[in-house]
């Protein structure tokens, strides 16, 4: 009897904070520990911690905005806004293709395609990297499903290599600011595939292959091809995504606090200038269809120089190093990373001792 | 990250990319014209991506992939290399910080790395900030030109400016950086004694003798930058990054026109100009 009148004023009472207090009490009625985990409540926590930040970016915008006066702050900003928006459109079709690949190409089709043999791949992805368009925010993600696809490490870390250096926009861009001196195109072109294949090569020999980190993915059955195609575009655009940011905030600070001045003062320096420049290709990140017209600008360089910094920076840069070790892992950056700074540089000398 | 926070990044990613393209122009202070449609298309995929995404999980649909961490030889039967000896090694052994997140937890494949929440940083970086053009500040840290660009013998024939076509009495309107190619590399000096007009912003020299006036010249984006200056002593210095279009003559230096540090420009008028279209050439 006791127990019945309990009952009935606990109910009256959720009856009437059902109609006024809402959602709040549920959390008390229902108090089994591990709820709070429950993806509902955490869903709901991110949305009102979007809702804060967007609020708080609004804030800013009304009030913060003006106040951001710091001249070398605004170019440091403008910096990085303009290499992460510049990338954004490669990296997003870069990513929509990779996942296509995924997604609706069937594994045989690759097998069909790619030899066997990896050494005998090797020069095949290389030779196919002069196909596609675009630049290396794009190669990094199409790189990785090939992987996944089963074609050879080798081959894929070749294309990943030469599609952004020896691809048609970037030689076009290279003759347009070389104008008038089409060894340089050609010089570019040889230096940078040689490069790659040998890369692909070297890591055919040696490459091992728990260096490597790759999520390989099962398709829940029942998956259509359009959700495989979501949900790698997802996976590829955060992980691809947050490491390029980290590259644009990388370089945005070196091209701001590095002067071009120290640069002149070792450009009469015959090999000295050719490793500055290689280096300056990696510290600045810029796009390979752009990084032309920056060689193009630092006359003071001898012409090796100049290829230097056009073969290295499509291989080596902080915004590449980036990307590729949220793709593949940093186990794998710290050896692929070196070994194309050499053979790069290596077959930078050979080509511009042979043909600049 | 749980999979709401990535689509709502998304979202607000591609809304920065549209904000900044559609309603504004602010996305010619940082990259090319040509970019615009590319940033609009970018920006639509996102934003649609994110918003199925968090359908997606609304809707308690499961995530259709499933991970593990494997080396690619599970995977990849075709590397003929694999050493058998380190065969079955930890593959998650060794990772940088950072990206713990996406480890070790096999099963919580919808989860996305930490460093993906640095996506916001562009997000913030358009609303807040809004990052404005490189200007005068970038022109006096850039230092001293580049230096003149390589020689080459095709004569006049290689200039495509307005000078090739104009008339003799014409006013010739030149992009700065046309304006110091020639003056640079046109051993013909057709330039000598023509009427000019240049427009880009002012820029304070160092000892405070003149000023120049200056035009940062872009190929892809702001990162590659670069300047383009001309010397103006015979009109007063106006106010850093203000934006003038100068008609005048170019004052044509003695000697060999390779030797020349700073092209010099002689002014007849200027006009301030209020809102220039594109800050770059």
């Amino acid at each position: 009897m006791s127990e019945r009148t309990t009952q009935g004023s606990a109910s009256s009472g959720s009856l009437g904070d059902s109609l006024a207090g809402g959602w709040d009490d549920r959390g008390d009625e229902l108090p089994p520990a591990d709820w709070g985990k429950r993806p509902g409540s955490r869903r709901t926590g991110t949305v009102w911690l979007f809702a804060l930040i967007i609020t708080a970016m609004a804030f800013g915008h009304a009030w913060l905005s003006d106040e951001l006066t710091g001249q070398a702050f605004l170019a440091w900003a403008t910096i990085f806004t303009a290499i992460s928006f510049q990338a954004m459109p490669f990296l997003v079709f870069g990513v929509a293709l990779s996942a296509a690949l995924v997604a609706f190409v069937p594994t045989s089709v690759y097998r069909r395609f790619i030899p066997e043999k990896a050494s005998r791949a090797v020069p095949v992805a290389g030779a196919s990297g002069a196909l596609l368009p675009g630049c290396e925010c794009a190669s990094v993600p199409i790189a990785g499903s090939l992987i996944k696809r089963g074609v050879a490490p080798a081959a894929a870390l070749t294309f990943l290599l030469a599609a952004p250096s020896i691809n048609p926009i970037v030689m076009i861009a290279t003759a347009v600011a070389f104008a008038g001196q089409p060894e340089m195109v050609l010089a570019r072109f040889v230096a940078s595939l040689l490069a790659s294949v040998v890369i692909g090569w070297i890591w055919v020999r040696f490459g091992r292959t728990d260096w490597l980190r790759l999520p390989s993915r099962t398709h829940t059955p029942g998956a259509s091809q359009w959700q495989v195609f979501r949900e790698s575009m997802l996976h590829d655009i955060m992980h691809a995504g947050g490491y390029l940011v980290v590259g644009a905030l990388a370089a945005a600070t070196l091209n701001v606090m590095v002067p071009r001045a120290w640069l002149l003062a070792v450009a009469e320096a015959p090999i000295i200038s050719v490793l500055v420049l290689a280096l300056l290709a990696i510290l600045l990140s810029i796009c390979s269809e752009a990084d032309a017209f920056v060689a193009v600008s630092l006359t003071d360089f001898s012409p090796t120089a100049k290829l230097a910094f056009m073969v290295i920076g499509p291989i080596v840069d902080l915004k590449l190093i980036a990307m590729q070790a949220g793709v593949f892992g940093w186990r794998f950056v710290a050896r692929f990373a070196p070994l194309c700074l050499v053979v790069g540089l290596l077959s930078t000398f050979l080509i511009g001792a042979l043909i600049l | 990250m749980n999979r709401i926070a990535q689509g709502l990044t998304l979202v607000l990613l591609g809304a920065a990319a549209l904000t900044s393209t559609v309603p504004t122009d602010l996305y010619l202070n940082w990259v090319k014209a040509g970019f615009g449609p590319f940033l609009i298309a970018a920006g639509i995929v996102m934003v649609g991506l994110g918003v199925l995404v968090i359908v997606a999980e609304v809707r308690g649909e499961r995530g259709a992939l499933d991970e593990e961490e494997v080396t690619p030889e599970t995977a990849a039967a075709a590397n003929a290399t694999a050493d058998a000896s380190v065969h079955g090694a930890d593959p998650v052994g060794d990772h940088g910080d950072g990206h713990d997140d996406d480890d070790g937890h096999g099963h919580d494949h919808a989860r996305a790395p930490r460093v993906a929440w640095l996506l916001l940083l562009p997000v913030v970086a358009v609303f807040v900030v809004a990052p404005p053009a490189l200007g005068s500040y970038t022109v006096e840290s850039t230092g001293g030109s580049s230096g003149p660009p390589p020689r080459d013998d095709r004569g006049a024939s290689r200039f495509n400016d307005a000078l090739s076509e104009a008339g003799p009495g014409d006013v010739v309107p030149l992009g700065i950086q046309e304006f110091v190619m020639r003056a640079w590399i046109d051993d013909e000096r057709e330039m000598a004694d023509r009427e000019i007009e240049l427009t880009g912003f002012a820029v304070p020299t160092e000892d405070g003798d003149g000023w120049y006036l200056a035009r940062l010249q872009m190929a892809c984006c702001a990162a590659d930058a670069v300047v383009n200056k001309v010397l103006i002593t015979d009109q007063p210095a106006p106010e850093a990054d203000s934006w003038w279009t100068v008609r005048g003559t170019w004052v044509e230096p003695e000697g060999d026109l390779y030797d020349v540090s700073e092209h010099e420009f002689a002014t007849l008028q200027m006009d301030e100009v209020t809102n220039p279209p594109d800050p770059y050439e």
